[in-house]
């Protein structure tokens, strides 16, 4: 029972650090932007997507498809950014929400045409069992921890020390001074969002292994984890949006074995409804951007 | 937004009114030249032009971004077909009933998303949507899960002893075009009103509106029931057109279709609503070629929406409208 427990609780810890990881790339965008990126699940699967074509058509080893998967995400990132996400920046509220519907559908439809609707098989990654302190884990999941721990450790070093990053938390405060004292805020907006749409690319890549099947639609699902979680986490918070991360990995896992696996997918919704009703600014302040 | 109502020179009245007057009788004949297919296309239309006109009372006049209204129109057309499949109650019944179930059941979701600002109220009005389709998928001692529920009726009349069932196109075509035409006047009604001046104060300036003493709090919530009243109102036809209704009914899809007409044809304009509504579908049956290639066209038909017609294709028509009363 209690072993149980912990179990599902590391398996939580697992896929809150996927969660985490997508997340923390909308909640910069959505800092810079000032939009809610409704496209995001869709980089995660072009991420995905990308590594199980190196995988399946070139016979790549797992370690270079991760890298061809970002990459190829961040090329595709380049052209949205260019071309729709740099004209959001300073558009009302509903043009942010129309535009990046419109770019999940292309993305989305373009993937399911090219490759078909079917599901796919993923074989790469590490799917080992070890044992630790007396539990049994797949190589695979101790790997996701830990890039995601590196990952925010990272981007947390990234944004107090260098240049982007600090120009990243002035944009994300306050866009028209910093327009004034000569930041070039689409420049940041655009760098943002590649980071975001990588960050999101490498969490699909890694958790391929786990999910085992790839298909068109699975970037839909992400999305509607990814939002209530960055709200909860308060909009632009990085260190919320963690914690908000592993909060809702945990419950899902915890509510998939007690309560029933059906139930699974609408845990993050259900508990940011709770969470808005308690404190209309999500649980951390949305003032402490980054 | 408010540029599409403007727009349009005072003088256009005596254009209008017969350009009004052919639209109508337009209508009324139409099944004499359509054929069965086109009409289906405008009965589609037609029913989402209920579930938009009240998402244009809450986005187009009062200002508030909402993705609910797919959850609204689910939970119409279950209560519909419920009613209809358990206890055989004529349409009518089924129709106000859904409408009703509806509106009440905004009256507690609203209060507490309404207390959110932008972002999240929308997220929040999307979480509505999921969580619908959880239960419609899940509750499946009463909606039958995934199977969902099928044969509902077509819509029949039982007034005493004479009843009377709309079968076929052409009858459903009409029917659905009276409750448009009533769902459009009411608009109209709401919108002329005090209470709609008051909405559109709400709109441009929330602060100032409560500080001239409109009860902001109220009107959001009650627009917020009447906006979903509306989506009940269109998922009750809507189920009663196709005889099923499925979790599906609870799709982001209709969300997203519901946006695009209001936006597309231009918030807070009433005549916009309803062109936007056609547009739509004559948007989806254009590219009915390909599911894929028509998902991705759509998508970029949504990106120049955005970023060209800002204000949706209303001012297009306002031009337009000037341009003819110039030549005259």
């Amino acid at each position: 029972m209690f072993y149980t427990i912990i179990e599902q609780v590391v398996n939580g810890i697992v896929s809150g650090s996927v969660y985490a990881i997508v997340a923390v790339g909308m909640t910069m965008i959505f800092g810079v932007l000032r939009a809610i990126n409704f496209a995001h699940g869709e980089y995660y699967m072009l991420g995905t997507f990308g590594a199980w074509f190196a995988i399946e058509y070139f016979d790549l080893p797992y370690p270079v498809a991760i890298v061809i998967g970002v990459v190829a995400t961040a090329v595709i990132a380049v052209v949205v950014g260019n071309f729709v996400m740099q004209r959001i920046v300073g558009a009302p509220a509903e043009a942010g929400v129309l535009a990046t519907l419109g770019v999940a559908l292309i993305l989305q439809n373009t993937v399911i045409l090219v490759f078909g609707g079917s599901y796919k098989f993923f074989s790469g990654g590490y799917i080992e069992p070890v044992t630790l302190f007396g539990f049994t884990l797949a190589e695979q999941r101790i790997l996701i921890i830990i890039v995601g721990l590196i990952v925010f450790v990272g981007l947390e070093l990234m944004v107090t020390y260098s240049r982007m990053g600090k120009a990243m938390r002035a944009v994300s405060q306050n866009i028209e001074c910093c327009a004034v004292v000569g930041i070039d805020v689409r420049h940041i907006a655009l760098w943002t969002f590649i980071l975001g749409a990588g960050l999101a690319a490498l969490s699909g890549v890694l958790t391929a292994p786990v999910n085992v099947s790839v298909y068109g639609g699975m970037g839909e699902l992400i999305t509607f984890k990814t939002l209530p979680i960055i709200i909860m986490g308060g909009l632009g918070n990085v260190r919320g949006t963690f914690v908000a991360a592993m909060i809702l990995g945990i419950a899902e896992s915890l509510v998939a074995t007690y309560v029933g696996l059906q139930f699974r997918d609408t845990v993050g919704f259900a508990t940011l409804m709770l969470v808005l009703m308690w404190r209309p600014h999500g649980l951390f302040s949305a003032q402490a951007r980054f | 937004m408010t540029t599409a109502e403007s727009s349009a020179a005072p003088t256009g009245r005596d254009l209008r009114i017969p350009f009004g007057l052919m639209l109508i009788a337009l209508a009324c004949v139409a099944p004499l030249f359509l054929g069965n297919y086109p009409l289906h296309a405008i009965i589609i239309a037609l029913i989402f032009l209920l579930p938009a006109h009240g998402l244009n009372l809450l986005l187009g006049y009062t200002g508030l971004l909402s993705l609910a209204q797919a959850a609204f129109f689910g939970i119409g057309a279950y209560t519909s077909a419920l009613l209809a499949v358990h206890f055989g109650t004529p349409f009518y019944v089924n129709f106000l009933a859904a409408g009703l179930v509806t509106g009440a059941i905004a009256a507690p979701l609203g209060i507490p998303a309404l207390r959110l600002r932008a972002t999240s109220f929308v997220m929040c009005t999307l979480g509505f949507v999921i969580i619908g389709q959880a239960i419609a998928k899940n509750w499946i001692s009463l909606t039958r899960g995934d199977m969902g529920l099928a044969a509902i009726p077509k819509p029949y009349f039982a007034l005493g002893p004479a009843s009377f069932t709309v079968s076929g196109t052409v009858g459903f075509y009409y029917l659905v075009l009276v409750i448009a035409a009533l769902a459009t006047l009411a608009v109209y009604l709401i919108v002329r009103s005090p209470a709609g001046r008051n909405m559109i104060a709400i709109r441009e300036n929330e602060t100032l509106a409560e500080s001239v003493g409109i009860p902001t709090w109220y009107y959001k919530l009650v627009v917020f029931m009447i906006s979903a009243a509306f989506a009940g109102l269109g998922g009750s036809l809507y189920a009663h057109y196709l005889t099923v209704v499925s979790p599906l009914t609870f799709q982001m899809y209709y969300s997203t279709t519901m946006l695009i007409i209001v936006l597309g044809g231009g918030a807070g304009t009433i005549s916009g609503v309803i062109f936007g509504s056609l547009l739509f579908v004559g948007l989806t049956e254009a590219l009915r070629v390909a599911p894929e290639l028509r998902m991705i066209a759509y998508g970029f038909f949504l990106l120049g929406l955005v970023f060209w017609f800002p204000s949706g294709f209303a001012p297009l028509i306002g031009r337009f409208w000037s341009f003819l009363e110039k030549r005259k």
